[in-house]
Order: C-alpha cells, then sequence, then structure tokens
C-alpha cells in the first residue's frame, strides 16, 4: 500500500466524517446508527467484570500466564491502572481506573492502513474487522494509539477451552484462528440481534434494545451505551449534558466542571467513547 | 440479469403480460431463475452447483410429500419464520401422519422403528454454511415471502431460490453454491428490497 494511497484513503475519511457521514469506496454516505458508549470513571472501581463479560461473550482466548506477561493476553476490554503524583503520597485511596477497549473511532487510524480491507467502516459507525479477510499484516494494531487491537499468535483454542469449556463458547461469534487481528466490536452480535428482532416487529431500535456484555455486566452501571442518532436516547442526552461533540479536535464548555472528555481526541480520530473524569477531594 | 425490470410483487396481476415478456426473453437466455424473478420482484441469485449425494438414514423423498400431497415447506420446517435454522422436524410430526399414512411401505417402516426405540433418525445437513458465516431464515422469509404479500402457498418459489427444485428432488441435494459471491451477488441485485451489503451482516 502506497503511501499516497493511505493519504488520498485518510482525506475521504476526513471529508466523510466532516460531512456527517462515512466514507466508501462508491462515495459518502450518512449513517444509519451511531453506537456510542459513556463510561463514567467516579463510579468504575476496577473490579473487572467488565472485562470477565467480556471474554465470556466474545470468545476470547485464555492464553496463559506466561504468554500473558509477553503482552499477547486476549482482553479486548481491559481496567488499566494509574497512580496520579497526587495519590502516591496516599496509597491508601487506590488507583484510578480506566476501562480501555476499541474506542469504534469515526475516522480510525486502523482502517485505511490495512491492505485487504479487512477492517473497514460500517453504517452503524463501528470499525468492523473482519476475519476471515485478515491476513495479518499488523499494521492496523501499529497505527492504533490506543492499543485495543490484539494478534492471535498462536492458535490459542488447541489449549484455551479444555474440555468441557468449549460448550460455553458463544456461536454468535467466531473462534479466531492465528494471524488474525480481532478487537471489541461492541458487541456487534447483540446490535444485529436487536436489529433483526425490531424488523421483525416492524419498528425501529429502541434505546435499551442493545446492551453490550461490559454494560450489561458493570455493578455500578458506569457504562452507558446507545445511539446517539436517537436524539432521545440515554447516551445522547449524556453526551449533550456533558457538552462533548464528535468531530472535534478540542472540547469548548460553557462550564469547565463538566466531566466528560474523550481520550486522544486531538489525534482527530474521533473516538464514541465518551469517559466522565473522575472526581477526587483536593488535599 | 440486466433483462429483469422489477416489478412490484403486488401490481403483478396487472402487468401479468409484461412479466411473461420479460419470462420468455429470460428463457431464451438460458436464465430460468430470472422468469421467476419476474414475477416474484427478486432477483434470483444466480449459478449452480453439483453438490455430493448425501447419504440419509432414511431416503427421505420430498417430492412426494412436496408435488404429490402438496405439504408446505414450512409444515415440516416450521423454524423458518421464526429462527435462523429452517429445522428438521421432530420424529412426532413425521409420526403424526404416519401412524396411519402408507405404514406397509419399508421406509416407513423404517421411521416407525426409529419411532418405537424413542430415537430420531441421524438426518445429516446438506446445505450447511460456515461457522463463520450468520444467516436467518426469519429475515430472508420476511423479506421476500410475508412483506411482499406472496401467499404463503407458494413459498417454495421462494425457498427454491437457495435451494433449488427440492420440490422434484428425493432426498435433499444442495444445488446451489452458497457461497460468498453467490450470496453477495444476489444481495446487490436486490438492494432495492433492503438487502444489506455490510460485511457484518453476516460475517461474525
Amino acid at each position: 500500500m502506497s503511501l499516497d494511497n493511505i493519504l488520498n484513503h485518510w482525506s475521504d475519511y476526513r471529508k466523510a466524517a466532516e460531512d456527517g457521514g462515512f466514507y466508501d469506496p462508491e462515495g459518502n454516505h450518512p449513517y444509519e446508527h451511531r453506537w456510542t458508549m459513556s463510561i463514567d470513571l467516579d463510579l468504575c472501581n476496577g473490579c473487572n467484570a467488565c472485562s470477565t463479560a467480556c471474554y465470556a461473550e466474545n470468545n476470547l482466548a485464555f492464553v496463559g500466564k506466561e504468554r500473558f506477561e509477553k503482552g499477547h493476553a486476549m482482553n479486548w476490554m481491559r481496567i488499566e491502572r494509574y497512580w496520579d503524583d497526587q495519590e502516591k503520597d496516599y496509597p491508601e485511596r487506590g488507583a484510578s481506573f480506566l476501562p480501555m477497549m476499541c474506542q469504534q473511532c469515526g475516522s480510525a487510524t486502523c482502517e485505511p492502513v490495512c491492505p485487504v480491507a479487512a477492517t473497514y467502516h460500517t453504517p452503524d459507525g463501528l470499525n468492523a474487522q473482519v476475519y476471515n479477510r485478515c491476513i495479518g499484516s499488523r499494521y492496523c494494531s501499529n497505527n492504533c494509539p490506543y492499543r485495543v487491537r490484539y494478534f492471535n499468535f498462536y492458535s490459542y483454542y488447541d489449549d484455551a477451552w479444555p474440555e468441557p469449556m468449549q460448550q460455553q463458547l458463544n456461536p454468535d461469534i467466531t473462534v479466531r484462528d492465528k494471524g488474525v487481528m480481532e478487537k471489541c466490536t461492541f458487541c456487534v452480535q447483540r446490535i444485529r440481534s436487536a436489529k433483526e428482532k425490531a424488523k421483525m416487529e416492524n419498528r425501529e431500535v429502541r434505546d435499551g434494545d442493545v446492551v453490550p456484555a461490559c454494560a450489561q455486566a458493570c455493578p455500578t452501571s458506569a457504562i452507558v451505551f446507545g445511539d446517539t442518532l436517537d436524539e432521545n436516547s440515554a447516551i445522547s442526552k449524556l453526551w449533550k449534558k456533558h457538552q462533548v461533540r464528535r468531530n472535534v479536535t478540542k472540547q469548548h464548555k460553557e462550564n469547565p466542571e463538566l466531566r466528560g472528555y474523550r481520550i486522544f481526541e486531538e489525534l482527530n480520530v474521533d473516538p464514541s467513547v465518551m469517559y466522565l473524569e473522575r472526581v477526587r477531594e483536593e488535599v | 440479469m440486466a433483462v429483469n425490470k422489477r416489478i412490484p410483487a403486488r401490481n403483478r396481476r396487472g402487468r401479468v403480460g409484461l412479466a411473461w415478456a420479460l419470462g420468455l426473453v429470460a428463457c431464451f437466455l438460458l436464465v430460468v431463475p430470472v422468469a421467476m424473478a419476474a414475477k416474484y420482484d427478486v432477483v434470483a441469485p444466480g449459478g449452480s452447483h453439483d453438490g455430493e449425494d448425501v447419504k440419509q438414514p432414511i431416503e427421505f423423498p420430498h417430492d412426494i410429500h412436496v408435488k404429490d400431497n402438496d405439504i408446505n415447506c414450512m409444515y415440516c420446517h416450521s423454524y423458518a419464520r421464526r429462527s435462523n435454522v429452517a429445522g428438521i422436524p421432530p420424529t412426532s410430526k413425521c409420526m403424526g401422519c404416519h401412524k396411519m399414512v402408507a405404514t406397509d411401505k419399508p421406509r416407513i417402516k423404517q421411521l416407525t422403528e426409529y419411532w418405537e426405540n424413542k430415537e430420531s433418525p441421524p438426518w445429516k445437513k446438506v446445505n450447511d454454511l460456515p461457522d463463520f458465516v450468520y444467516f436467518t431464515h426469519e429475515i430472508h422469509l420476511k423479506t421476500l415471502l410475508f412483506d411482499r404479500e406472496i401467499p404463503v402457498e407458494d413459498v417454495k418459489e421462494v425457498c427454491a431460490l437457495c435451494h433449488g427444485d427440492v420440490e422434484n428432488m428425493t432426498v435433499a441435494k444442495k444445488v446451489k453454491p452458497l457461497n460468498m459471491g453467490w450470496c453477495v451477488g444476489c444481495h446487490i441485485e436486490n438492494k432495492e428490497l433492503g438487502a444489506p451489503g455490510d460485511c457484518w451482516k453476516c460475517h461474525k
């Protein structure tokens, strides 16, 4: 893939994003849905329930301690721990937790670098990863600023699910083979079934129809998920409340006390996940 | 394919002439499915496949059930309009008729034997898709049959789009390729019916 090609792709992406749509080779298209997430870090207590639910829902392989240490873990949803300078003096207050998964960027850096178009933008505003098409070049992973793409270095299915654990595998999602990149899909299988259920009932998808595994498992309801194209959805209201807008590299807020922010939005990738800052008493 | 002008199913009575004309042209081009497509406003997927003969525990005659006795496909494959898979009927459904009907035939005797041993015949899947493909009968039947107000008695013509002429088969055989190019071809042709073109619709 030549540099020219990448640059052309990139400008198409940006143009489509600015028009409020997404780019596909036939031109710019408006979105059908815009799946978006919000994570309240003040509610997150780092219990890892989201991560565990993700493992169960998405057939993530257990790689074992040795490979985990090498950084081969397949944790699509991972809890990152941070110790701020201030907190070092008060360790009893504990670390800050940050659940990190694919941010389903509006103009994702992973998409234009894929030589085989295995990763692309869906009309739902998701970064899709088609496992069958992936040839394992790992360009996408190297171009991802969040480091949320995971590569199958081995045929993990050989020993990840010893008898009879293979029976807990989710039939709605593939067990990935060696040499394939994978990442958080915002539980696309749940989105798919919600859409089909709506279609069978001759209605639109309603707010609350789609709940990804992490949001479902979160004991403090820190994770909110929904469609921002639906003005009345809980997620749209939350984004509006915190005055976080899309397609900008810097948020301008009337009230600086509002906690909403997006990670790495200054890189112009337009992430779909809003984090709500943790509030701590000043010492 | 290009000859086919889509005629909405609801208006088809008023435009039978045109449909026939189109059908004739299509027949000359040896694209038989298109003739049906003109009738049903669906561009049928082209291409054929010569699947292997699947040996079933009982040589089930589809032709007798469908052609001679005019039993609807969805009577036995009752999950087709309710779920992803069309389903094989439970043996009790077979026995519902065959306790009385044709009990002297060797194949029915074989079936009765399974029934009395409280076993189900180990039927083998004929039209199978790989595990990485998501396919649902439910939505296909809704879009191709119910939404277009086609009488349910004609469902076999909708089934035939992907399963071929099962009406004239004994044991079902895979006669369509059921591969990606074939599926995508049909989805592109029938975009107006709402056939999605997104990879993630089928790849899981």
